[in-house]
């Protein structure tokens, strides 16, 4: 593949499913610093991962898988380098959209963000329709174990959403 | 709330996408990599002609001073001068192109990359060239009759120096592919 072929994938991967990598890097990250960050991470990994592509799944798993991996790595490396908040004064790469958000969209990702990085993970692929298969594919655990983990996934989110109704919040 | 009003909420989000990305913030972080690709690069440089200044005139005065007839080492000292001279050109080189980048966030990007790749190409040729100047240190050695340990050492030093050599270049490999990445960004941006 030559270096030109890879840069017209890569920008197509990007304007068509930049909005599944936001969704990640919103879900894995904190302050809008982390949030630059693994953004960045992610981007550098979705490019080196072009070559790679075989066309085996479809280019949306295989995004999520590079995202996923690359989020799940970067967690447990990089988020302790964040906790400054002189950073937070600098300008960032992502802005938050202008449009106003559901407030019920916010509370869920506040949910999302508080489950473990797998549980995270899985709740994002269960949110976007993936099977048990393609999701024990992309995270490299067995169909059984997704199956229990994302029961009691939906079981906690319904009870949570549940008093959030009820409190108004 | 039923689990499938919860999905309802987060596909709604497909169709409004969660963060816009800030060309100035893109800007700046490029002015950033640029900078300090031209420090990188004119460190590296500068180093580079020093040493082989320092070395190459080292080993001709040594020589000089010896009367020697080994010719490996004049050979060694002359390889090493004109690996300096090389380096002067294609700084006086690089220097004289850095004009012909306009002043927009793409220019500058492309001033970066072009920089990145001068030092990925320079870094490339200065690792093979470890191997002619080892080889004629050793062969220097060997026809002035030095233990043969001290040729080990030697090369033992060259092995190193490639090895780390070979690290580094990984290293400006890799900047100039982030700057790559970060210019099919900016495309996908605008």
């Amino acid at each position: 593949m030559t270096e030109k072929e890879q840069q017209q994938i890569f920008e197509d991967w990007l304007s068509q499913h930049k909005g599944l990598i936001f969704k990640i890097v919103r879900a894995y990250t904190f302050t809008v610093m982390e949030q630059d960050d693994l953004f960045q991470e992610i981007i550098i990994q979705v490019w080196h991962s072009v070559p790679k592509f075989r066309g085996e799944a479809s280019v949306i798993t295989w995004l999520y898988r590079i995202s996923l991996n690359t989020a799940i790595k970067w967690t447990k490396k990089e988020r302790k380098h964040y906790q400054s908040e002189i950073l937070e004064s600098v300008e960032h790469i992502l802005q938050e959209s202008r449009i106003q958000t559901d407030e019920r969209l916010i509370w869920l990702y506040e949910e999302i963000y508080k489950l473990d990085k797998i549980d995270r993970s899985l709740t994002l692929l269960l949110l976007d329709g993936f099977s048990y298969k393609e999701m024990a594919s992309i995270i490299g655990i067995t169909e059984s174990n997704v199956g229990v983990k994302i029961n009691r996934i939906k079981k906690q989110l319904i009870t949570k959403s549940k008093k959030h109704d009820h409190y108004g919040i | 709330m039923e689990f499938e009003e919860l999905r309802k909420i987060w596909d709604a989000q497909n169709d409004q996408p969660l963060y816009a990305i800030n060309e100035k913030a893109m800007y700046n972080l490029i002015l950033s990599k640029k900078k300090q690709a031209h420090r990188i690069t004119n460190i590296s440089e500068l180093l580079i002609i020093i040493v082989y200044i320092i070395a190459g005139s080292f080993v001709l005065g040594m020589n000089l001073y010896d009367q020697s007839s080994n010719i490996s080492m004049y050979v060694l000292s002359a390889w090493m001068l004109g690996s300096a001279l090389f380096m002067l050109v294609n700084r006086i080189r690089r220097i004289k192109g850095s004009n012909q980048f306009d002043r927009s966030m793409s220019g500058d990007l492309d001033h970066a990359i072009s920089v990145a790749t001068y030092q990925v190409r320079i870094s490339q040729i200065m690792l093979w060239n470890i191997l002619p100047i080892g080889a004629l240190t050793i062969l220097g050695l060997w026809e002035g009759g030095k233990p043969i340990w001290i040729a080990m050492v030697v090369l033992l030093f060259f092995a190193l120096s490639y090895y780390a050599g070979g690290w580094e270049h990984n290293i400006y490999k890799r900047k100039k592919r982030e700057l790559e990445v970060l210019k099919s960004k900016l495309n996908n941006a605008g």
